[in-house]
């Protein structure tokens, strides 16, 4: 297909440069987006200003008070239990099946506690939905429920001062102030368990309706989705995706990998169709790069606000296609559609670049195999955000996936909104004489411009209900501190005939209740008690509703015990369905999208709504797009920003029909020259946290009022904006910098054609059959090994988040990341190629190489890195001195150095003290002065060998699992025992997508620096010829 | 020159004193001082002044009753106030240690024992595979006494072995892992780093 919006190559520094090797960033391909040399000496500023002498002073002091100081550390104390619980063994986990909290996904996780404290959070490989994946949001769970700036118990507000209370007063009083109130209201995120129910039930004790409760989400995709099924089946659900079984996917503005529906079920399904020949096609339409489209075999860049557009041209191709089913009824009503847009589809052809060849032989495409077409993302919700569902409903009618690929009336998903609450609430408000605003945020996840603060603000009694304090609690008159997740009762019921529990994990760490027995108290001061001893009882009534669907030849108790071990129930469930109703009478509400520069803010896979902006693991993984952490940022397209003498970090302007918003500019390649692309989730300045507080901005001020017709939600996207620049400068902290750090290394990262695969079975050559001259390694029984699939890894970051919480890696804040000093053991590289405005993009995960020839170990002056028998570069800590010169030799750049003795479980007044969390036991906390990396998760590594020496065997296959392989939601992680012929690992080793990351073209005798790491990479696929291809004949870049 | 010289050595000698607590964290630092300790022992006072000699020797009550998790743990465990209680209901209860004991576990409230053999954090040590390790007959390779010393006859609790480094590998290096299950015999026992520092 043809290309959008291509700029004159006039522009371009490197025109004649090589087009098909790798960059980092824009600014290598168009010099004058570089910032100022200025700005680039803020890090100089950061630096201490103390002179060598006065070091000397110091330091000398320092020595000559703590030698006095030489005596045996403070003794430790073991504290037994007083009466031990019968199934405890001393030093021995527990693991408690619970579910995610993070979004309405409703993913099972495995919770690891230590006496009584969870450390790890784990996917549970027994859920149906996530089989032991866990994006990033879910593995820092942690650090909220140990969040030092979460309430410890209930606040009252009187005028602008906030004092503590005792629980029973504070609920007395908000009780007396329920009794005068005529009508009561609840404002909460989505859910698809039991508590919506419980709470409509608390409505109507109160004397309020059931519609007083507001369901809120800002992912309005739930929303979205489920309206355009019930205008067409008549049912508000979900369809359940299959991408295991598509063979075609086309994503319209979608970003299902990251943060769709389900992330991490969809990337579980997606990734089993990649990394091999039985690999399904996406093509991705889309006018911002999301990590979906950087996995897309065909990218296409489409204008904003041309989803729907894209959706309907589809839709026609499809029509007019022979193969394409559908009932005559729905052909109809397609028909009516097309004819009523004729003219309209037929002139946006040229708007979009495409031609109807284009689409024809797309839709030919999706007619032959098993398809499944998606749309709508964080980024899309503009007015015609159901439209564009509905649409492509229609399409998916046609392609025949329903009851293929999507599944409506076969476990389905529930919806865990009702779409349109905001507008009703905002509406209600005037009439509302109490509000509880439980667990959600919306004066800060709504646009500004809906009023919901204003709304709030002028009800009598506001009671937030919260785990960690929210900008929308300091409206309230009282703040009451609410469970975390992890410490609550609850269930979701993410599918029909599936029933997730969720269980405390940890006894409340904080004088915090339960929200629903909160409720519970209040109705028993207002005389109206609910028939529960608290909202546990609840639950255990709506499980035995559960028993009586499910039917098991077990009693109820034993079914509790059982769903509390395994996290979930499930039972096969079906239902009919008929194309019901007439929808071509929408499509006459739709809109034309804006022109000129159009405003796009998304939800962010990290910190979506604002949910995650108070948890440092997640601020500090960083976007993998542009690699910044801790910032709110501009994307704009290379090519606008040039035409419009726009640098990066240039601190910007951005005026909307809602108001202005200021952020630094970053050119990304990949987006349409007329996006404007802001991520959502930063920006509080409530003084909710000191990790999100005055960290970015919320772009949601710029949105001016405007909803999307059907659902009646906040449109967050597709509106028309202005830029200027200020003239100021705010450095982005990207982790990876704009120099052309690659230099034409092409065997850093390798792309293989599909066509090249098929015919190719294996290597030529083991990618260990290296000449040198060093001696052979001596045979251990095993050699640890691991192997990442770069045609999977989506570049979510649940990797960095999981490393970090398992191996004890501190936050440093976003000073230090400046001066380059993040502690990341694994990391993410990302890679562009081609032009900017349709560049292909490769993510790269980067963790310790464990070379088998480690330049590392050479250097090091005191032996503190050595090499371990079984192929691992280990690290002793106690050993090192601090020269950095294994970090200076390190060829990968994974050698971490600790500038500082971070402090833990508490958040500082210092930028870098940012862990609130406890350590893992298992890993040795490390102090200032210490080199630390990746150690491929020895001390899990040691836990399985030493369960397999007891028991005389040998660690089987895929027994052990580091923590980035646990939780990688696109399986594309491997590790296991090379020495071990017939492993998964020594299979993975020998395909033919194999390689070493600066291990040159061995194909062709180059071994580069013969380094020999234990880690390889499997090639990415490309449908299309390689020029530069990995194992081609002939000859690849310089070495 | 002479003044120069002479800084210079200062110097040293002061990074040298102040090495031991430079950088110092609770339970990170070396423990230099444990060798010298051995001369008098480290035999801390804990809140109950419990006598091995009594339990073990004369009334041959076997390690692992109380230690029950060092056959299948990394930590050996201390016994919770349940194990005591299981003898000491009826046992002795005219002591005064004992109604010490038993009024904590009336309170359900623990005590808190000064910790004897502290290895450095840094320091990753498992009893489970130590306790299990066989002779190719069989017979366990090592017993506790191999590293706690004749703890059965303690009055009080002691450090018997010096817990450095290089007491650990001694044994490490000489120790055969015999042939078994159709693996080789292992010359040693594991002395790469790695084996407890990570």
């Amino acid at each position: 297909m043809s290309k959008a919006g291509s700029e004159p190559q006039k522009t371009m520094k490197k025109a004649s440069k090589d087009q098909d090797s790798f960059y980092v960033d824009a600014e290598e391909r168009l010099e004058t987006l570089r910032g100022p040399k200025e700005e680039e000496a803020v890090s100089a500023a950061l630096l201490p200003s103390v002179h060598r002498r006065d070091f000397m002073k110091l330091f000398s002091v320092g020595a000559a008070a703590s030698a006095a100081a030489c005596v045996r550390r403070p003794a430790e104390k073991i504290i037994p239990y007083a009466s031990q619980p019968i199934d405890y063994t001393p030093g021995k986990p527990f693991h408690y099946a619970t579910t995610c909290g993070g979004c309405a996904a409703g993913c099972g996780m495995m919770v690891k506690t230590r006496d009584g404290r969870p450390t790890k959070i784990e996917g549970n490989k027994e859920h149906p939905l996530n089989r032991g994946g866990m994006c990033a949001l879910g593995q820092a769970e942690i650090q909220g429920l140990y969040h030092p700036e979460r309430l410890d118990g209930p606040m009252q507000r009187t005028g602008a001062a906030w004092q503590k209370t005792e629980w029973q007063k504070a609920l007395k009083t908000i009780a007396a102030k329920l009794k005068t109130s005529k009508k009561v209201g609840i404002i909460t995120r989505g859910s698809t368990g039991s508590r919506h129910k419980f709470f409509r039930e608390v409505l109507v004790r109160l004397g309020a309706k059931e519609s007083n409760l507001y369901t809120w989400e800002a992912n309005a995709l739930y929303s979205t989705v489920g309206r355009a099924h019930k205008l067409a089946f008549g049912h508000e659900t979900i369809p359940r995706y299959r991408f295991s079984k598509a063979e075609v996917v086309v994503a319209i503005g979608s970003d299902f990998l990251v943060s769709g529906l389900s992330p991490v079920e969809h990337s579980k399904d997606f990734a089993r169709r990649r990394g091999s020949t039985r690999r399904s096609y996406l093509a991705q339409f889309e006018s911002h790069t999301t990590l979906t489209g950087a996995k897309a075999d065909d990218r296409y860049v489409i204008p904003p606000g041309f989803e729907l557009t894209v959706a309907l041209l589809l839709l026609r191709s499809l029509y007019e296609n022979q193969a394409s089913k559908g009932s005559s009824s729905t052909r109809s009503e397609i028909e009516k559609i097309l004819a009523e847009h004729r003219e309209k589809l037929e002139k946006a052809y040229a708007q979009l670049n495409f031609s109807r060849n284009d689409f024809d032989a797309l839709a030919t495409k999706v007619l032959a195999k098993p398809t499944i077409i998606i749309a709508g993302s964080g980024a899309n919700f503009d007015s015609n955000a159901s439209l564009l569902q509905l649409a492509v409903i229609l399409c998916n009618e046609l392609a025949g996936s329903y009851g293929e690929t999507l599944h409506i009336d076969n476990m389905w998903v529930n919806s865990p909104v009702r779409s349109g609450d905001l507008k009703r609430f905002v509406a209600d408000a005037p009439d509302l004489d109490a509000l509880f605003v439980i667990d959600t945020d919306p004066v800060f996840s709504a646009p500004s411009q809906w009023q919901v603060k204003e709304a709030i603000a002028r009800i009598a009694t506001v009671v937030s209900i919260q785990p960690f304090p929210v900008d929308t609690g300091k409206l309230a008159h009282f703040a009451l501190p609410s469970h975390h997740n992890l410490e609550a009762w609850g269930d979701e019921h993410p599918n029909a005939g599936l029933w997730s529990l969720r269980q405390p994990t940890v006894r409340p760490t904080r004088h915090s209740w339960q929200a629903e027995d909160i409720m519970l108290w209040l109705l028993a001061y207002v005389d109206k008690p609910l028939p529960f001893k608290n909202y546990h009882a609840y639950l255990q009534r709506q499980m035995e509703a559960v028993y009586d669907l499910v039917k098991p030849s077990i009693p109820f108790p034993v079914f509790m015990k059982v769903v509390q071990r395994t996290g979930f129930t499930l039972k096969l469930t079906k239902r009919s369905r008929s194309f019901v109703t007439s929808v071509s009478k929408y499509f006459s509400k739709l809109k034309e999208p804006a022109s000129g520069l159009v405003l796009m803010t998304y939800l962010d896979h990290r910190l979506v709504d604002g949910r995650g902006a108070h948890l440092p693991v997640l601020q500090e993984i960083g976007d993998a797009l542009t690699s910044i952490a801790w910032d709110t940022w501009v994307a704009l397209n290379p090519h606008t920003m040039h035409k419009m003498g726009i640098r990066r970090n240039e601190l910007l302007t951005i005026k909307g029909p809602g108001g202005v918003v200021e952020a630094a500019a970053y050119p990304l390649p990949g987006l349409h020259p007329n996006s404007v692309v802001i991520p959502r989730g930063n920006g509080h300045t409530d003084d909710r946290s000191t990790i999100s507080n005055n960290n970015g901005v919320n772009p949601l001020a710029a949105i001016g009022y405007d909803l999307d017709p059907l659902t009646e939600e906040p449109v967050s996207s597709g509106q028309r904006v202005s830029i200027a620049t200020t003239k100021r400068w705010h450095r982005l902290a990207a982790m990876q910098k704009a120099d052309d750090d690659l230099q034409g290394r092409n065997d850093i990262i390798k792309t293989m054609s599909l066509d090249r695969l098929q015919h190719k079975k294996r290597l030529k050559k083991s990618l260990d059959d290296v000449p040198d001259l060093f001696p052979k390694l001596e045979s251990a029984q095993y050699r640890w090994g691991m192997s990442v699939d770069l045609d999977k890894c989506s570049g979510c970051g649940a990797c960095m988040a999981a490393c970090a919480i398992e191996n004890n890696i501190p936050q440093v804040g976003r000073e230090q990341i400046l001066m380059g000093r993040e502690m990341h053991w694994i990391r993410l590289d990302r890679y562009f190629r081609k032009d900017l405005n349709e560049p292909e993009i490769s993510v790269q995960p980067v963790m310790c190489q464990q070379c088998n020839h480690a330049p590392c170990e050479a250097v090091c002056p005191v032996l503190a890195t050595t090499h371990d028998p079984e192929g691992i570069n280990s690290m002793t800590y106690n050993r090192c001195v601090g020269t950095r010169y294994c970090a200076n030799a390190c060829p990968y750049k994974v050698r971490r150095f600790n500038w500082w003795t971070y402090r833990w479980g508490e958040i500082g007044n210092k930028e870098r003290d940012r862990n609130p969390r406890p350590t893992n036991p298992d890993v040795t906390v490390r102090t200032k002065g210490v080199m630390e990396k990746c150690s491929f998760c020895l001390q899990r590594l040691h836990e399985v060998k030493n369960k397999a020496k007891l028991a005389k065997r040998h660690v089987y296959d895929g027994e052990v699992k580091t923590a980035c392989q646990q939780t990688c939601p696109m399986d594309a992680i491997k590790f296991g025992n090379l020495n071990d012929s017939t492993s998964l690992i020594t299979k993975k080793r020998s395909d033919p997508r194999a390689y070493l990351v600066l291990g040159g073209e061995p194909e062709h005798g180059h071994y580069g620096l013969k380094t020999l790491p234990n880690v390889n990479y499997l090639a990415k696929i490309s449908l299309k010829e390689v020029a530069s291809e990995h194992g081609e004949d002939k000859h690849g870049g310089g070495h | 020159m002479l003044l120069l010289r002479s800084l210079v050595v200062s110097n040293l000698l002061l990074i040298c004193l102040s090495a031991c607590t430079w950088m110092y964290t609770p339970g990170d630092t070396v423990d230099n001082s444990t060798q010298s300790l051995l001369v008098d022992g480290w035999h801390p006072e804990q809140p109950i002044p419990f006598s091995h000699q009594k339990h073990v020797v004369q009334n041959q009550i076997d390690c692992e009753y109380c230690h029950s998790a060092a056959r299948r743990s990394n930590s050996a465990g201390v016994p919770s106030l349940n194990t005591c209680m299981g003898c000491h209901k009826v046992v002795k209860t005219d002591s005064p240690h004992i109604q010490k004991i038993a009024d904590h576990f009336a309170r359900n409230e623990p005590i808190a024992w000064v910790k004897v053999n502290d290895l450095p954090d840094f320091v990753h040590f498992s009893h489970k595979v130590h306790v299990n390790a066989t002779n190719p007959d069989g017979t366990p390779q090592l017993k506790c006494q191999t590293c706690h010393g004749e703890i059965q006859g303690n009055l009080v609790a002691d450090q018997w072995a010096p817990l450095q480094m290089v007491w650990c590998i001694n044994c490490h290096n000489q120790v055969k892992v015999p042939a078994q299950n159709g693996h080789p015999a292992i010359t040693n026992a594991p002395v790469s780093c790695n084996t407890c520092h990570f």
